[in-house]
Order: structure tokens, then C-alpha cells, then sequence
């Protein structure tokens, strides 16, 4: 089972403008495994995700050339070739920011807003999939009495869990986490780190990390990016 | 050490602009409540008629300012109401959809029509009733509607500038977090990008408020008279307060008629804080509504 590829990125270029961020990059992700992305800060590693959404069709200026196919359980998806419904991709590959970065709401109302953006759900089912998600996350304890409160009265590390019980409730196939605890403390980094870990039967997960020991205790495998290129490690 | 003299002088500087300012402001509204106090009665408002038989629409106001009262409010909340949809409109385009090489194209137009001066505008709405009147209806004459359309083409930039500045200015993280959860780019403006600039188009509206309840020029062109009374309908006549200081202050006759002027300005500005009011009022409600049909 491990060789079977989820993703496969092929010359990926990105640019801003002029600026070439990365360069006929190409990389593997194997289905069910962690794959963590390292290196030095402001190399691209966030933007290297973003070109796996196409959220970087949101980013003004940004251009990116290249093939990235990702094979779906219901068959693969050329990401940059043919014309589809972009929130689609975006509902199956999901990510989660640096920063936590819930929105104004309730709790409950934060982990449903995927499922009501996507809108084709009723409310008791919404609660269903939101407590699930939450489940998932580690997180439904902590909030279950308190579902109607705003997010930000939760602290930095439920935060983040938040956000990722946000990203799961749509059962994304591929799960994308850019640099998830480093804004956190460590015991708070520690509980996202298990998270993941117990995600992995259910994701392909990608993490971004720039703490080489996280990395070689979560990640099976791992890539390397540094002036403009994408080399595997280990 | 010459340094800190020059940063003592600099924020002297500083102290002494901002104080002019507010004496200024001090200065025009304490000179309008001085002057015109004494000429706010029933009779500025109402005239001969009695108050509640006025308001009912029962009498007729003949000497009294109620007619512009009512004029110069319906005025700019149909102004405000046709320029607001459009600027936002056009202002989300700028700052989400338009690409570059277009955006400066349209972003100097906007420039181009703010700096239109309004007598000219007017001009605009004048032309608009002739055309109309030749080969559309010969019933289109100069009215409310004219001049409410005429109004909203000048202070449609601010509206389009505020909102095209406020969107940029959310971050590019709360830009991205909804897209990054499967939401169409219509979904993320009216779910993040609008509430989150809600303040910034609220700026807009205000600045729009303040000029359309002003502005004198565009609607002596358009439409508006010394006396008609109550406007009556959109495609009628009307009056409106910033005339009646107009004429009343370059060509009154005697002591009491320039005390009305002053009098009709202290009401102007309280149209235009009732204006700002109500504005501030329902930015409070949507923006507790944003999310709420998240």
C-alpha cells in the first residue's frame, strides 16, 4: 500500500511576477502518510501548497506552470488542465494556515462553515458532522458545553484544532497544515502532532515544518525545499 | 541636541494644526448657533401652518423651510440609494475580479469623474432632461429623480474608492481563509470581504451623505425651485435646504430673512448628522448580521 501515489507534482514552476519562487519542481506524496515539507523560511514551502489547491489562483500576480495531478477515490484529477469548479478541489484538499485563524463566529458555526458554504446540508446533519469533526480534532471535549461561544475565546492550541476540525468536517482525501505549531507552545504542539498522527489512517496528510525534530518523529516521508527546489530527504 | 529641538518644534506643529482644525470647526458652528439660534422657531420650519396639521399634510407650509426639510432628505437617500449598489459593485470589481491592465484604466476614469467640478455634473443632468425630453417623453422635465441621479454620478468615486481600499485592506490571510474552505469567490465577498469592510464603505457613505446634502450646483441645474411645497412625486419639482441658504443669503430683504438663512443652515447640519446617524446605525446591524447566516 505504501507506493500507491496520491499527488504527483510534475515541473511545477511558481512565480510572483518576476520573482520565480520555484523552479520545474517535481514531487511524490504517498497516499496515507505524512509527508513533511522543510526548509528555510521564505523559500516557498507555504507557496508550494497553495499550488496544490490552486489557491494560488487568488493570489494576485501569482503565476504557476507545471502539472499536478492528485488521484481521488473516484479517479484522478489533472489540478491545472480543463476547466471545473474550484471550491470542489479546494472541498477535498483541505488547509489549514500557519496562524489559527477562525472567524468571528461561534465555535459550532466556525466548524459548519465549510458544510454551509457547500450547502447542501440540513442542520441536525451539519451538528452530526460538526461534533465528528470536532471528535476528530480532540477538540470535543474541551468545547462540547460550550459550542455557542465565540472561537476566539479558546486558546492558541484549540484554536489551531479548530481550525483543523474546520478543514476535516468536509472528510477531505488530502489534508494540507502549514507549519501548525509554530505559533503554539509545546505541550499544545504536542496534542496537534498526535493529531495528525491518528489522522494519517484517514488522510494524506502534508505538514510543513521547520522543526527538523517534529518532522522525524511524525513524518514518513519528507521533502526539502531550498533555492527554488524540491529535493527529497531521508 | 538640534535634533530634539527640531522634533520639539515638529510636534508643535503638529499640536497647532490640529487645533486649527478644530477651532475652525469651533469657530463656523459656534458663528451658525450664535447667529442663527434665534431664528430657529416653529415659524423657520412651518411657517404659518400649524405644526401637526403641516407634518399630516393637511396644511400647506408656504414661508416655512419643512418642503426643502423634506426635499434635500429625499434628495440624498435617493442619491445615496442608487450611488451605494453601483460603487460597491464597481469596487469590489477593482479589488477582486478586475485585471491589472484594466484596473488602472478604470481606476484613472474614477479619478477623471471625481474630479469632475459639480457644476459640470450638473451640466450632465441637464443635458440627460433635454435628451430625455426630445426623444424619450416630452413629460421628462427637470425633477427629484434627475437630480438624484445626477448626484449619485458625483459621489459614485468616493463610494468606489472607499470600497476598493477597504477590500484591499483586508489581510491576505482573511482574504484566502473562506476560499480555502471551498468558497466560491462570490461566497467570500459577501461572507468575509464586505462585512470586514464594512467601516470603510460606511466612510464612503458618509462622505456621500454629506456632499449630495450639500451640493447646490448640480441641482439648480436639475430640478430643484424656490417654492413648489412637499415634493410630490420623483419626475416633480422640489425644494431643498442648501438652495433656500443660497438664495435667501444673495438676496434678502430685510433682517429677518437672513436670520432664516442662518436658521436653515443650523437645520442643514442637523439633516447631515441624522443622515450619518442612520448610516451608522445600519452598518451596527449588518455587520451583526454578517455571519449570521453562516
Amino acid at each position: 500500500m505504501s507506493t500507491e501515489v496520491k499527488i504527483s507534482v510534475e515541473n511545477l514552476t511558481f512565480a510572483y511576477g518576476d520573482h520565480v519562487v520555484l523552479d520545474q519542481v517535481s514531487a511524490r506524496f504517498a497516499a496515507q502518510r505524512i509527508t513533511a515539507i522543510t526548509g528555510p523560511s521564505g523559500q516557498g514551502k507555504s507557496t508550494f501548497l497553495t499550488a496544490i489547491n490552486r489557491l494560488s489562483d487568488e493570489i494576485p500576480g501569482a503565476r504557476v506552470t507545471g502539472r499536478v495531478q492528485i488521484n481521488f477515490a473516484d479517479g484522478p484529477l489533472d489540478v491545472y488542465a480543463g476547466r471545473y469548479y474550484l471550491p470542489d478541489l479546494r472541498r477535498r484538499v483541505g488547509l489549514v494556515f500557519q496562524k489559527p485563524n477562525p472567524l468571528p463566529i461561534s465555535i459550532a458555526r466556525n466548524v459548519m462553515l465549510p458544510l454551509a458554504l457547500a450547502g447542501r446540508h440540513s442542520r441536525a446533519r451539519k451538528l452530526e458532522r460538526c461534533e465528528a469533526a470536532l471528535r476528530d480534532a480532540f477538540l470535543w471535549d474541551e468545547v462540547k458545553d460550550r459550542l455557542d461561544r465565540s472561537a476566539l475565546e479558546l486558546s492558541g492550541g484549540q484554536q489551531q484544532r479548530l481550525c483543523i476540525a474546520r478543514a476535516l468536517v468536509l472528510r477531505p482525501e488530502v489534508l494540507m497544515l502549514d507549519e501548525p505549531t509554530s505559533s503554539l507552545d509545546s505541550e499544545a504542539a504536542g496534542q496537534v502532532e498526535d493529531l495528525l498522527v491518528a489522522l494519517r489512517d484517514r488522510c494524506t496528510i502534508i505538514v510543513v515544518s521547520h522543526y527538523l525534530e517534529q518532522v522525524s518523529r511524525i513524518a514518513d516521508h519528507g521533502y526539502r525545499i531550498k533555492d527554488r527546489k524540491v529535493v527529497p530527504v531521508g | 541636541m538640534s535634533s530634539r529641538l527640531a522634533q520639539r518644534v515638529l510636534m508643535a506643529c503638529c499640536w497647532a494644526a490640529a487645533l486649527l482644525l478644530i477651532g475652525a470647526v469651533a469657530a463656523v458652528l459656534g458663528f451658525l448657533l450664535l447667529k442663527g439660534a434665534g431664528a430657529l422657531t416653529p415659524e423657520l420650519i412651518f411657517g404659518e401652518a400649524e405644526p401637526l396639521a403641516a407634518l399630516s399634510g393637511r396644511a400647506q407650509v408656504f414661508d416655512g423651510i419643512l418642503p426643502a426639510i423634506v426635499g434635500t432628505t429625499a434628495l440624498v437617500l435617493l442619491a445615496v440609494g442608487i450611488a451605494l449598489p453601483v460603487g460597491i459593485a464597481a469596487g469590489v470589481y477593482f479589488a477582486v475580479y478586475a485585471p491589472a491592465g484594466l484596473r488602472r484604466v478604470l481606476s484613472l476614469l474614477t479619478d477623471v469623474l471625481a474630479s469632475i467640478p459639480s457644476i459640470v455634473v450638473g451640466l450632465f443632468g441637464l443635458t440627460l432632461v433635454i435628451l430625455m425630453h426630445k426623444h424619450l417623453s416630452a413629460r421628462v422635465y427637470p425633477s427629484l429623480l434627475i437630480s438624484g441621479v445626477a448626484l449619485a454620478c458625483l459621489v459614485l468615486p468616493y463610494i468606489i474608492r472607499t470600497t476598493e481600499v477597504a477590500i484591499e485592506g483586508v489581510d491576505q490571510e482573511t482574504r484566502l481563509t473562506a476560499l480555502a474552505l471551498g468558497a466560491s469567490r462570490l461566497q467570500n465577498i459577501f461572507k468575509v470581504l464586505l462585512p470586514r469592510s464594512l467601516s470603510g464603505i460606511l466612510s464612503g457613505c458618509i462622505l456621500a451623505i454629506g456632499r449630495c446634502a450639500e451640493d447646490t450646483a448640480v441641482i439648480m441645474l436639475t430640478g430643484v425651485v424656490a417654492s413648489v411645497g412637499l415634493p410630490g412625486s420623483l419626475l416633480g419639482r422640489y425644494e431643498a435646504v442648501p438652495f433656500f441658504i443660497y438664495y435667501t443669503s444673495s438676496q434678502y430683504a430685510d433682517q429677518h430673512e437672513l436670520m432664516q438663512g442662518y436658521g436653515a443652515a443650523i437645520v442643514l447640519l442637523a439633516i447631515c448628522s441624522w443622515l450619518f446617524l442612520l448610516a451608522w446605525i445600519i452598518k451596527g446591524r449588518l455587520a451583526g448580521l454578517a455571519f449570521r447566516r453562516v
